[in-house]
């Protein structure tokens, strides 16, 4: 996706572990807003 | 083949069900391939048909269960980690379970002739709640044509497997070769699939601890990052990177109109 990017256009970079790298070297954290909260479809 | 078929009869069974387990866990054996040497060795009299039949499905069944109820457990995480051997990582799991979705359970009974589908229908249907009295039914359906198809190519075709096989000495050397193949096709797929996205290495990488030393300076306006994970990712009280937007990787183009183009933009997943 960050190559689509670029090719676009956008000065993209990718960050290194993502999410899980952001955490660990304590990085500011704040919770999904319920909107992107998308449900996937169930079988119950 | 006069030696084979005697160690065939002492740890056929064995092989049958070690093989077809370690691919119902997912891993790269040849499930189909072991079936139809049983099938040809059931044909010689060298194992019996029902105990095949019935050990081969006993595996199946056995590390299905084993992927449903990890599946069930783990959420999204098992799918996770599966889909970052795929081609896709970043859209794998959203995609699986909307085909599986669309196409209904149904799609159990014939997974297992589907590559890539066979891996991830039984952690899928445990993630997406299926009744476990449901999917066992429908896998049982699905391992029991998927076992007697095999089964029975080999036990057709006897005489072509029996010239294939007369120059392999003991079943190990078979088992050997087996895996040696595996592997290497394997491999070969992993090294085209390499290659085949060496280009996205051009994109520059940063570390987590630049990004917050950037955050932190006067030149932070010109940052923007952007979360990439697919919903699938998401769980109630799921997190982010603080001040981060979301494109849905399925909807890229639409979704770039909103990015600001004067702006550094910092992608990060799980």
């Amino acid at each position: 996706m960050a190559h689509l990017l670029r090719e676009k256009g956008f000065n993209t970079f990718v960050i290194v572990g993502g999410l899980t790298a952001w955490r660990k070297v304590g990085g500011n954290l704040e919770s999904v807003p319920k909107n992107d909260l998308v449900k996937l479809p169930s079988f119950s | 083949m006069n030696e084979l078929l005697p160690m065939m009869a002492r740890h056929g069974y064995a092989l049958v069900f070690g093989i077809l387990l370690a691919e119902s866990l997912g891993f790269p054996f040849p499930a189909s391939i072991a079936l139809v040497v049983a099938g040809a060795a059931v044909a010689a009299h060298t194992l019996l048909g029902v105990p095949v039949l019935l050990t081969a499905i006993f595996a199946l069944l056995l590390g299905d269960a084993i992927q449903y109820w990890l599946g069930r457990y783990t959420g999204w995480a098992l799918l996770a980690f599966l889909c970052r051997l795929s081609m896709n990582p970043e859209t794998c799991i959203l995609r699986s379970a909307e085909s599986f979705y669309k196409r209904g359970k149904m799609t159990l009974v014939i997974a297992k002739f589907v590559p890539g589908i066979n891996t991830m229908a039984a952690p899928l249907s445990g993630s997406m709640k299926m009744r476990f009295n449901q999917f066992l039914s429908l896998d049982f359906v699905g391992s029991l044509l998927y076992v007697i198809t095999y089964l029975s190519i080999g036990y057709l075709s006897r005489d072509v497997l029996a010239a294939t096989l007369k120059n392999f000495h003991t079943v190990s050397q078979v088992l050997q070769v087996l895996v040696v193949v595996a592997l290497v096709i394997y491999a070969t797929y992993r090294v085209m699939q390499f290659r085949k996205y060496r280009q996205y290495d051009v994109v520059p990488r940063v570390q987590a601890q630049e990004l917050e030393a950037r955050l932190a300076s006067d030149d932070s306006t010109r940052v923007q990052i952007v979360d990439v994970r697919s919903h699938g990712y998401y769980d109630i009280g799921a997190e982010r990177i603080f001040g981060s937007i979301r494109i849905e990787p399925n909807n890229l183009d639409e979704e770039i109109k909103t990015l600001p183009k004067d702006k550094d933009i910092y992608l990060y997943c799980t």
